[in-house]
């Protein structure tokens, strides 16, 4: 259970972060299911139906997507990374795997508590306390593993990657706490304050964990996979002032105004490190292009990253009062929330699994393939799925703008673009499962005889 | 910016930052002093258990509780300008947590218990949880005949406090 073998948690978490996409998955297609043909879920019977209803099975989809699939997958890829940055053994593998199941045990427990109703009620925050305390401690047990590998570090030159890490955890860690409240039970403040921490909270959950351990991996894989150093090695201190930008996730709310402007001038300033990353990202890759025709990790990155570079055009935007009024609360924002889990940090995410479970089992992977259809499947319905979602959200801040047709006139219009999502969703999912597959034949194909393992070679860069 | 190659050095900007981040965008906000506005709702024990049924059945993924000033009295729900006036913070004075929300799949329901003959009328609350597309055909809202008639009384007692 508690393996000492380097780079075994590493891979176990990746086994764990793949089962934890296919559930994730299987729920938010459900989810659009019921959005397009809301009476399929009428004749159910009555003893399953509360735990499949659309508001109880919402929050499951996005807990364990974002704590399941995508936070699992970056740690697998951070246990793995880290010891070769820094030329040192992972501080503890025992620790590792105890991280492990710890975690499986949290979103497990997730899973089953969200559908049964058990919530506190604020988006992105719903986990209830056990598991708030469950989800800080796996981040800690994970800070002291990066942070005791860096410290042992024989490599004196850190790399930008090893530098993200470390800043990540530690300001996740007091920014769930605050975000959460976990020295109360019931986890949610009072009156406006409640809403104002809340999107401090999800804010820097994007932003201090997915954005900036995600930007470490993505500058980790780059030069790895254009054997290129990377362009420029000056930092793009991320958190620093986008932390403050918390509050352009509701903006002409019933927020003091002057939190509102603070929160865009931040929002905009937050285009700096925004583009930084994207010149960098994009002149290491230069005369390099080439080598996405064939790599299919390095065509999942680099289409992440133009994935992501869209994202941060589109933030920046939704950061405008005006621009906020009229798409808020439309199905704009659901397209822009999968553009930046699911079109760039989940392809990020697929790329260091497709460059690192390899290394880690000691075999090529099963089927190039399947890598081509998941390629190919996974970005051609997402794209449908967000071109869609962002038409249909236009559509209804149109129609509500105008302030003469009933609401339910506006929530009919949306049937064919819901379709178009669920069918663009499908077919990213399919794609998926030709991931899972892929991964799951390439882990119990039996090594070659003889060949060392080469998660035990620890080499720096 | 080339940043040192000292760990305390870093780890220490990054704290600031962090901590400067929570004292002006969330404590000093905190102190903004907000009184409770005519529309607070000090709720009763049935009012609050059905608000804890609306927590528990995630109501408010697709149910804002939010006018915003630019739509205040204009946008249609039923009638023209029927969504109701601005939402005020001390609104929300005793709520907790707050249900604000970010997606209107379905209407707002900030003022949900001001639209005459709908919102204020038991019979059309409870006829609509157990079969929404009865009352509201098109409706994409899932049908909540699995709760019990007490489960149903306290959501809609706190239904009509949305005034």
């Amino acid at each position: 259970m508690f393996l000492d073998e380097p780079g075994s948690a590493s891979r176990r978490f990746f086994y764990s972060a793949i089962f934890w996409l296919l559930t994730p998955g299987l729920i938010g297609l459900t989810l659009a299911t019921f959005l397009y043909v809301p009476a399929v879920y009428d004749p159910l019977p009555l003893a399953i139906k509360p735990f499949l209803s659309f508001g109880r099975l919402r929050p499951a989809h996005v807990n364990l997507a974002i704590f399941g699939w995508l936070s699992m997958a970056y740690v697998g890829a951070i246990l793995f990374v880290v010891p070769r940055l820094t030329r040192a053994k992972l501080y503890s593998e025992r620790l590792a795997h105890l991280n492990l199941w710890l975690w499986n045990l949290m979103i497990l427990s997730a899973l089953i508590t969200l559908p049964l109703g058990l919530t506190q009620g604020r988006e992105y925050a719903e986990l209830i306390w056990p598991l708030d305390l469950l989800l800080v401690l796996n981040f800690i047990l994970l800070g002291l593993n990066v942070w005791g590998t860096v410290l042992r570090r024989t490599e004196k030159k850190l790399y930008i990657s090893v530098w993200n890490f470390m800043v990540a955890i530690i300001i996740f860690v007091p920014v769930y706490a605050v975000g959460n409240k976990i020295w109360d039970p019931n986890g949610a403040y009072t009156g406006m304050t409640d809403n104002i921490v809340n999107y401090f909270y999800v804010h820097n959950l994007f932003n201090s964990w997915f954005t900036t351990a995600g930007v470490g991996l993505a500058l980790y894989l780059l030069p790895k996979l254009t054997d290129k150093p990377l362009y420029s090695h000056r930092l793009a201190l991320w958190g620093l002032w986008s932390v403050w930008a918390g509050q352009h996730h509701q903006l002409n709310s019933p927020a003091p105004d002057w939190l509102e402007y603070l929160t865009i001038v931040f929002s905009i300033l937050a285009a700096v490190p925004t583009i930084a990353f994207t010149v960098n990202f994009f002149k290491t890759l230069e005369g390099k292009w080439h080598r996405a025709a064939d790599d299919v990790a390095l065509r999942f990155l680099v289409t992440g990253a133009i994935f992501w570079a869209l994202t941060c055009v589109q933030g920046v935007a939704q950061s405008f009062r005006n621009f906020s009024m009229a798409v808020h609360f439309t199905n704009w924002v659901v397209g822009h929330s999968h553009l930046a889990f699911v079109a760039d940090y989940s392809f990020w995410a697929f790329g260091l699994i497709y460059f690192i479970v390899p290394q880690l089992v000691g075999r090529p992977l099963y089927s190039r393939k399947l890598m081509e259809w998941h390629y190919w499947l996974t970005t051609g319905g997402m794209t449908v799925f967000m071109v869609a979602l962002w038409i249909a959200g236009l559509i209804q801040a149109q129609n509500w703008a105008t302030n003469s047709v009933p609401f339910i006139v506006t929530v009919k219009a949306m049937a064919p673009y819901f379709l178009l999502r669920l069918l663009g969703g499908l077919t990213a999912g399919a794609g998926i499962l030709c991931f899972a597959f892929n991964i799951w034949q390439t882990a119990r194909q039996p090594a070659p005889a003889g060949a060392p393992s080469p998660a035990v070679v620890v080499s720096g860069d | 910016m080339i940043v040192k190659q000292n760990l305390v050095y870093y780890v220490s900007i990054s704290v600031i930052s962090l901590l400067l981040g929570i004292i002006v965008t969330i404590v000093i906000p905190a102190q903004d002093p907000v009184t409770p506005s005519p529309l607070a709702e000090r709720y009763n024990d049935l009012e609050l258990t059905g608000r804890e049924i609306y927590k528990r059945e995630g109501c408010h993924y697709c149910h804002t509780q939010q006018v915003r000033a630019p739509e205040a009295n204009r946008v249609m729900i039923h009638q023209k300008g029927d969504i109701g006036p601005e939402s005020l913070p001390g609104d929300y004075y005793y709520q907790s947590p707050v249900f604000w929300g970010t997606e209107r799949q379905g209407p707002d329901l900030a003022h949900l218990a001001s639209r005459e003959g709908i919102g204020d009328n038991v019979q059309w609350h409870l006829q609509h949880f157990k079969y929404p597309r009865g009352m509201s055909p098109g409706s994409v809202m899932p049908s909540f005949d699995y709760l019990t008639d007490a489960e149903l009384d306290a959501l809609t007692a706190y239904m009509l406090t949305l005034k």
